[in-house]
């Protein structure tokens, strides 16, 4: 989307919010004025005002009529006359002369005035002028009771016609909600929609990005075997060309000792072929590991005992560790006995043949702890941070024998029992593999 | 307003009217009935003027401008009467009779007034007595409701 569309957008949207709030304080502004109009003032009760005024001139002509006490007629001529008064007042006033009765009735007060009974009045023309007052007021009360429902129809209206504009504004309001709704969802779908393409194309590139690792994996892997498997063939092929070789006859020790050679070399295609069929299966997830309670002193004994029987080594250049008290693990015994053979065959093989290896037991609070250390040249931490790479061979010894999986592979057993693998710089050169088991709890 | 109203109202107009004859030299202004002391109180001009006065000025529905009120609060000529009860029922000289809670005396500053602007009060006006509430200091009284309450021309109070 360009920007100028984008703008146009963003001003559509600004404009339907602006419509909405300005139909709702319309609305709002209209209800009050409605509010305001509905009060009831007692100024509007014009019809009993007027009404009242003729009564109590009806009641002076009766009272007159009667003959009554002159306390009782004075009593009515002051309240018919408050009754005048009060229509000659400013609301009052003003709302006859818009129904056009008012112009008379000062006369009919004055002329009342002239002729009270306090005053000593000549009773006969005060009654006459109450009768005249009754027959004129009566005239009067229609053009008044006109008028009031006049404006009271009209102020109907005007309530009627705020009402009507204020649902007006309302639903106006209401559809530009509408409006906005309909924007908004459309552009939540636009996004949900862009979101998931991205996720879906992330998600393909990690795929492809796992799948040439894999097969990056598989090509070194299968160079690196090749390779190494090409070092035993050809001393087995040597050993036994020399036995074959046409010539003297082939003394005994001679072909114990190409036996011997062959055999190594027998062993090592072996243990390279366990551990790429290891890796194999790992890479599968094929490997659950089978957790119990074993003395990692125990374990550790017997794989010293397995390497120097496999391979015929010098047995007094291993120090085994101390028995102490128990060093109960919670482990795998198959997976541990495969991560120390490691770690010591490493050890064995990085340094000098007449350099000692310690391998000794220890437990902290949560952990047991199988270090094994060796009198070797050692690594630089970079060295060491790089080491649990995949196919990562240490500096210097590419010739030896080995397929850059076995410290790899070591961590990844060990993480799988919920403990770990590492190396540090041992004190007085040389290196320190640790391996990290939990301890068994309840032991 | 129905017969039973019309009966009572004219007959306490009835009874003031008859009632004031003989006391005209004393001008009874005021007359309270009903639960007040000793079921009677009548009060003149004497009376009011023993009691506190007070004045304001507010606008009125019937008035355009805003009239200066002088006379004494309701509450205190209820006080005055031993009045005990919850509503009054107040009765003019022209016959307007409307019932007015007591409450309203003791919330506001109801005046029975007996001058408007220095004037004193008059049949031939609103006088004697006219009810006037403190219309400008209380927007709620500014309704229909309590414009009724307005009585002028009172004599007649009937607390029950």
């Amino acid at each position: 989307m360009t920007t100028r569309q984008e703008w146009i957008r963003y001003l559509g949207l600004g404009g339907l919010v602006l419509v909405c709030l300005g139909l709702l304080g319309l609305a709002a502004w209209q209800l009050v004025q409605l509010e305001r109009q509905m009060r009831i003032g007692a100024s509007e009760n014009m019809i009993w005002v007027f009404g009242q005024a003729q009564i109590e001139a009806l009641n002076l002509a009766l009272t007159l009529s009667d003959e009554a006490a002159a306390q009782q007629i004075q009593t009515r001529f002051d309240v018919l006359l408050s009754r005048l008064t009060l229509l000659e007042e400013g609301p009052q006033r003003r709302f006859l002369e818009d129904a056009g009765v008012s112009e008379t009735l000062a006369d009919w007060r004055s002329g009342l005035l002239a002729l009270d009974p306090a005053q000593g009045a000549d009773m006969a023309a005060l009654r006459a002028h109450v009768t005249a007052l009754v027959a004129a007021l009566r005239g009067k009360a229609s053009l008044v009771m006109s008028h009031e429902w006049q404006i009271q129809a009209e102020r109907l209206d005007r309530l009627g016609h705020l009402h009507r504009l204020a649902l007006v504004s309302v639903l106006g309001a209401a559809l530009a909600g509408l409006g906005l709704a309909a924007i908004l969802i459309d552009r939540e779908r636009r996004l949900m929609r862009g979101r998931l393409d991205r996720l879906r194309a992330e998600k393909l590139a990690g795929d492809l990005e796992r799948e040439r690792e894999t097969s990056e994996n598989h090509r070194r892997f299968a160079d690196l075997i090749a390779h190494q498997l090409r070092t035993p063939l050809a001393v087995i092929d040597s050993a036994m060309h020399r036995l074959t070789r046409r010539g003297g006859p082939v003394s005994p020790e001679l072909v114990s000792e190409k036996a011997a050679v062959s055999r190594e070399a027998v062993a090592r295609l072996v243990k390279l072929t366990d551990t790429a069929l290891m890796m194999s299966r790992l890479e599968r997830d094929g490997v659950r590991p089978h957790l119990g309670a074993h003395d990692l002193h125990d374990l550790a004994a017997a794989v010293i005992d397995d390497l120097m029987v496999a391979q015929g080594r010098n047995p007094s250049r291993i120090r085994p560790p101390a028995q102490a008290a128990p060093m109960v693990a919670l482990c795998d015994p198959a997976l541990t006995g495969e991560i120390l053979s490691n770690l010591l065959r490493n050890a064995l093989l990085y340094s000098p043949l007449d350099c000692r290896v310690d391998v000794e037991v220890s437990q902290s609070q949560t952990h047991i702890v199988c270090r094994i250390e060796d009198r070797g040249r050692g690594m630089s931490p970079e060295e060491i941070a790089r080491a649990f790479d995949r196919f990562h061979r240490g500096s210097g010894h590419e010739t030896l024998p080995g397929s850059g999986l076995g410290l790899t592979l070591a961590r990844h057993l060990a993480r799988m029992q919920g403990g770990d693998v590492n190396l540090t710089q041992r004190a007085g050169g040389g290196l320190t593999a640790a391996l990290y088991l939990p301890r068994e709890v309840s032991a | 307003m129905n017969l039973r109203h019309r009966i009572a109202r004219t007959a306490l107009i009835a009874a003031l009217l008859l009632s004031s004859v003989p006391a005209a030299a004393e001008n009874v202004l005021l007359t309270l009935t009903g639960a007040v002391t000793d079921g009677r109180v009548e009060l003149t001009r004497a009376d009011f003027d023993a009691m506190d006065w007070h004045e304001f000025a507010t606008s009125t529905s019937v008035t355009d401008h805003q009239p200066e009120f002088r006379g004494v609060l309701m509450r205190d000529i209820l006080a005055h009467a031993g009045a005990e009860g919850s509503q009054v029922r107040a009765a003019a000289l022209n016959d307007y009779v409307v019932d007015i809670p007591i409450e309203d005396f003791y919330q506001f500053d109801v005046l029975a007034a007996l001058y408007m602007d220095g004037v004193p009060l008059t049949p031939r006006d609103k006088g004697p007595v006219w009810i006037v509430y403190p219309r400008d200091d209380h927007g709620v009284l500014a309704d229909i409701r309590y414009d009724m309450r307005w009585v002028w021309q009172l004599v007649a109070l009937h607390v029950q």
